[in-house]
């Protein structure tokens, strides 16, 4: 979601193959810097090894360029990634916060083949995103600080994952200002 | 040898298909649509939009989609709209019958029973109709039933169902959530009636079967009274 001079992301904590639950505590959300934050939701094997390759290619960006990678220059760098596979593709949808190089708040999302989403309000993805988009359809009002933009992120992400059964055991939230990062997880049903 | 016409022997096609064409017909579609009930203390709240598609296409902007039963109950419908019509015309017959045999209306947890029965009389040939029926029970209290296809049903609190129902459901949860009392709404009328214009309109945002116009059956002890909302339209 995109606030006030600052941007939120959130994402469940559940890993799961169809009814069995594997893990309650799975990493979604990965730190680019300071700046920008990516939630990876789909195949558990594709988050991990995007990451790892998204990790590698920030790491050659910094080496090469000598500076930070800007938020909009890594979202294109993860749509080619995805279109690289176009006729493979990873399945995972990744969605993308951070704040610009004039600490502007910026956010998007994409499908698995990288189509870039560029939304001025909120993206979701993942199985829950038809009860995410009703959550936050009507919850999200623009230009919400940091405090607000956090209770209505977790509002949304709450009563949205309990009516999927694919998701839950809680969520992770991260709220982006030029400041601080604030990172929290929140306790939910654990079924 | 007898000869016909003038005897001009025609070359037999060669463009035929060899291979079995297989036909279908469906006796179902899905018309689309959202539709939700809530209940409260002394009242309940039935509302649906009024846009019937078909695939892509707009069918029409009015086919109203929730109706009056009796003074004290409203069915909200959802799936194959030319179901959900005659099952409400026939649940109008037994309507009737009832009142004459009995010398009395049917009440809502009546009706909500009786609405399962019929339908799972057709059960292997169903009515493609999600129900969701509000309204108010022999005390007066609101009360809210839901329905699949088939008959299973359950008195709840509030229940959002149709194209647009895993859309809006989460967002009534979050707003009517009272882990005291589920089986009703613990606010007055006129909030329930302003959230499930908000969810309806989130709805319409993102569920291209929902909108062009709501309409809201609010049911009390003085019976039943119907506002409309314009929703957006594209």
């Amino acid at each position: 979601m995109r606030g006030k001079d600052c941007v939120a992301i959130a994402t469940d904590r559940r890993f799961g193959v169809q009814a069995l639950g594997l893990s309650t505590e799975f990493q979604k959300i990965f730190a680019v810097n300071d700046k920008i934050y990516y939630g990876l939701a789909g195949l558990g094997t594709d988050v991990q090894t995007l990451s790892e390759k998204f990790t590698f290619k920030t790491n050659m960006y910094k080496l090469n360029e000598d500076r930070e990678i800007g938020v909009r220059t890594f979202a294109h760098l993860v749509s080619s990634t995805l279109y690289e596979k176009r006729f493979g593709p990873y399945y995972a949808e990744p969605v993308i916060v951070g704040l610009d190089k004039h600490n502007a708040p910026f956010i998007c999302s994409m499908d698995l083949i990288g189509c870039i989403n560029f939304a001025e309000d909120f993206v979701v993805t993942g199985t829950a995103s038809e009860q995410l988009y009703g959550m936050c359809e009507a919850l999200w009002e623009p230009n919400l600080e940091a405090d607000d933009l956090f209770e209505t992120i977790s509002q949304a992400m709450m009563s949205a994952t309990n009516r999927d059964a694919l998701s839950g055991w809680g969520a992770n939230v991260v709220v982006i200002t030029k400041d601080k990062i604030i990172t929290r997880t929140l306790k939910g049903r654990a079924d | 040898m007898l000869e016909f016409g003038d005897s001009k022997v025609n070359p037999l096609p060669t463009n035929i298909n060899l291979h079995a064409i297989e036909h279908k017909f469906s006796p179902y579609t899905d018309n689309g649509g959202t539709t939700v009930a809530v209940s409260g203390e002394d009242y309940a709240v039935v509302a649906a939009d009024t846009r019937q598609s078909e695939g892509y296409s707009i069918n029409t902007r009015y086919s109203p989609k929730a109706f009056k039963l009796s003074n004290y109950a409203v069915l909200g419908t959802g799936g194959f709209h030319a179901d959900a019509v005659t099952l409400v015309k026939r649940i109008g017959q037994r309507l009737e019958w009832f009142q004459h045999q009995h010398e009395k209306p049917m009440s809502t947890p009546s009706i909500a029973q009786m609405l399962s029965i019929m339908l799972y009389h057709k059960r292997f040939f169903p009515f493609y109709v999600y129900n969701i029926l509000g309204g108010l029970d022999e005390n007066g209290k609101g009360c809210v039933y839901s329905y699949d296809p088939v008959g299973s049903f359950e008195r709840e609190g509030w229940r959002a169902g149709g194209s647009g129902g895993s859309i809006v459901q989460p967002f009534l949860d979050n707003q009517f959530a009272d882990h005291v009392n589920d089986a009703r709404v613990n606010l007055p009328v006129e909030s329930v009636v302003k959230i499930v214009k908000d969810a309806f309109t989130g709805a319409a945002e993102r569920d291209i079967y929902t909108g062009d116009y709501l309409e809201i059956f609010i049911v009390t002890r003085d019976g039943v009274q119907l506002e409309k909302m314009d929703l957006k339209k594209d």
